[in-house]
């Protein structure tokens, strides 16, 4: 999936450890992020998100004066910014805490390059969607602003339910999304035995998107598990 | 329990034992100590020996010099009176005895004493023979008579207080026990959960309470300790954490940095992959330590267990995986639907662990399959390779990491099996590994659907 509209974002680090800080600019930068403003304590993290209007704040858990938690609060007073977490800490009830004030994600650390990226990138698909209004497949177009396919000249509508499991899936392009999490995107949570709806909604889509619907190229199958889109640069 | 009832019988077989040696020996200490005096009493010098000799020696005429000499050396005297009572001999007769006596003097003095002398006496038909032993030699009862119903009683009343007693003996002895054992009953479980490791707090008063003030300090001890050691794992674990941060990111970068050269590259991810093993290590350790004092929260709900392993399974292949290690899901229909009351992040910890223990044996690759079965009453979930698996034998060799003493630490099982095994003991489920070498090996958790 084309990640490049989301490099004009303006990103906020805030970390205590300038070692840790400096590593995780020069991975987002080197990925093609241009906009990092990095600080290092609560107050400055609240000055910077003030100033900045930044579109996304990575936090650690743990800072000199103050935690996180008490940081993301006082920025959700003037912004509703996705935040992410950074912890140190792995205990369930801390991500929970992080989680259900409002928090976006968390990482825990220590992480890799790619886990690092690969939520940065989720986060900020999932709040900036509207800007990603197009996605190239196998041999057609993907217009979400219109809900439309474009496939060999034809411009082929898509329905409510279609739109929603093409986007759940190309939101997670290139990753096996699961029976359960199309079935909840469909109807909520604790769908059970709609698999067959499932499988009738897949259908359909595959004679929209696919060339051959019979041997389909973008939509695969992962026997067991779900779907995955395959996407084109 | 058992084993303390036993000891109290025990003891009470001792202490009866105790007793009747006890009395043995009084007995015996008795006959000891008056044989003597029993014997001498038996002697020819005894009163009825003395009596008899000097009767067959003696007449109303007099006494031969032999037996008046025996009786001075005896320091006994003698009279002899006839039947009016006046005296016709004597042998060295105290000046305070009367040579006269009235028939009321003669009965007062037959049965008893005689101006103190103790005196023994002979009816014959020309008279009555008196012996007179040393004032203080001898203790005669004067009063000896008692009713025939008392003497018959004595039999019966011996046995009935016999029985009385035995009886009072036994209550006695069944009351304490059931005393005891209720008393130190939960001294016993306390320690029994001591032993187990888990804290206990008794509270008890009266002649225990000390004992039970003992183990609790014991137990605040040990709690102590297990936190402070839980503790000491969770602080050091967290800070390994940003350095490790640092190693990865940048070893994983170098890893996909075009300008190095292939080696440095190869390099890096052998990095990456060791840092990788720290980050599960530290992961587990801590896991395993907050699990084992009791210290992690399971934070229990109802889960689909197919939902949760779909999750995994999608996760697992859309990351680490390569074609070295083909991974299937098999969930059977009836379970596909059924939820356990479990903590979803130690259920998915424990199939991941389980997974990485197969990936880890396997280091050429092998196939792994994930299976989701269920009776009537369990829930079964399996992790199973086609790998080189282990022999029954080697599994069994293979102590408990924690319990090991054994400082060949290959020897042991890895953390992370142990880690799935708390998290089985968490849910109350239970574990079983069938491993035949070069065919694989299949680990199962089971749990109970009531759970």
């Amino acid at each position: 999936m084309d990640h490049s509209f989301l490099y004009t974002k303006k990103l906020l680090l805030v970390d205590d450890e300038p070692e840790l800080l400096a590593l995780v600019s020069v991975i987002l930068k080197e990925e093609g992020f241009e906009n990092i403003i990095t600080a290092s304590s609560v107050s400055e993290g609240i000055a910077a998100a003030k100033t900045e209007k930044p579109d996304l704040a990575v936090l650690d858990v743990m800072l000199p004066d103050g935690d996180g938690f008490f940081l993301m609060q006082q920025i959700r007073d003037f912004s509703d910014m996705p935040v992410i977490f950074l912890t140190a800490r792995d205990e369930a009830a801390d991500k929970l805490a992080g989680l259900g004030l409002g928090a976006d994600d968390y990482i825990a650390k220590p992480f890799l390059p790619e886990e690092l990226l690969l939520r940065v990138y989720a986060v900020l698909r999932r709040c900036y969607k509207a800007d990603a209004p197009v996605i190239k497949l196998e041999g057609c177009l993907i217009d979400f602003e219109r809900a439309e396919v474009n496939k060999a000249g034809k411009t082929i509508p898509l329905t409510a339910m279609e739109y929603t499991l093409l986007e759940t899936l190309a939101r997670n392009a290139g990753k096996i999304v699961t029976l359960d999490v199309l079935c909840e995107a469909l109807w909520g949570d604790n769908p059970f035995g709609y698999e067959n709806s499932l499988n009738a909604h897949i259908r359909r889509i595959r004679e929209k998107i696919e060339s051959d619907p019979s041997k389909p190229v973008s939509l695969i199958t992962i026997k067991g598990l779900g779907y995955k889109l395959n996407t084109r640069k | 329990m058992k084993s303390f009832v036993r000891y109290i019988s025990k003891y009470f077989v001792s202490f009866s034992v105790l007793i009747i040696g006890l009395v043995l020996f009084n007995l015996l200490a008795f006959i000891w100590t008056f044989h003597r005096i029993v014997l001498n009493d038996y002697s020819t010098s005894s009163p009825q020996n003395m009596v008899a000799d000097v009767n067959a020696a003696a007449g109303p005429e007099g006494i031969t010099d032999e037996m008046a000499d025996t009786l001075r050396s005896l320091d006994i005297w003698a009279m002899f009176l006839d039947s009016t009572g006046r005296c016709l001999w004597s042998v060295e007769l105290p000046a305070d005895i009367p040579a006269d006596y009235s028939v009321q003097d003669v009965a007062a003095f037959t049965k008893g004493y005689l101006r103190d002398y103790p005196v023994f006496i002979r009816c014959r038909e020309d008279g009555l023979l008196v012996l007179g032993y040393p004032k203080g030699s001898y203790f005669k009862i004067t009063g000896n008579y008692y009713p025939m119903d008392i003497v018959k009683m004595i039999p019966v009343f011996f046995c009935v207080v016999l029985a009385i007693d035995l009886t009072a003996m036994f209550l006695a002895y069944c009351f304490s026990r059931k005393k005891i054992i209720r008393l130190t009953e939960p001294i016993i479980s306390a320690i029994a959960s001591l032993s187990e490791g888990k804290p206990v707090s008794l509270d008890l008063s009266g002649d225990l309470s000390e004992v039970a003030d003992s183990i609790n300090r014991a137990s605040r001890i040990l709690n102590r300790q297990n936190q402070a050691r839980a503790n000491w794992i969770s602080g050091i674990s967290h800070d390994i954490r940003t350095p490790l941060s640092m190693i990865m990111g940048y070893s994983g970068r170098i890893t996909g940095d075009a300008a190095a050269n292939d080696s440095i590259r190869a390099q890096a991810e052998t990095i990456k992959q060791q840092s990788m093993k720290i980050k599960n290590l530290v992961q587990d350790l801590n896991l395993v330590s907050q699990l084992e004092y009791d210290m992690q929260p399971v934070h229990k709900e109802p889960v689909r267990l197919s939902k949760l392993l779909r999750s995994y399974t999608a996760e697992l292949l859309s990351t680490e995986l390569s074609g070295n290690y083909p991974v299937e899901l098999h969930i059977s229909p009836s379970a596909e639907t059924l939820t356990l009351n479990c903590d979803a992040r130690l259920i998915s910890r424990a199939v991941s662990n389980l997974v990485q223990n197969s990936i880890r044996h396997n280091p050429e690759g092998c196939s792994i399959d994930l299976f989701l079965n269920c009776t009537a009453d369990t829930i079964c979930l399996s992790v199973s390779d086609n790998g080189i698996g282990l022999s029954v034998d080697k599994l069994k060799e293979k102590p408990h990491y924690m319990e090991s003493t054994d400082d060949r630490l290959d020897l042991r099982h890895g953390l992370g099996l142990i880690l799935v095994r708390q998290i089985v003991d968490a849910h109350k489920g239970t574990m079983q590994i069938e491993s035949e070498e070069q065919k694989g090996c299949k680990v199962s958790l089971i749990f109970s659907r009531s759970e």
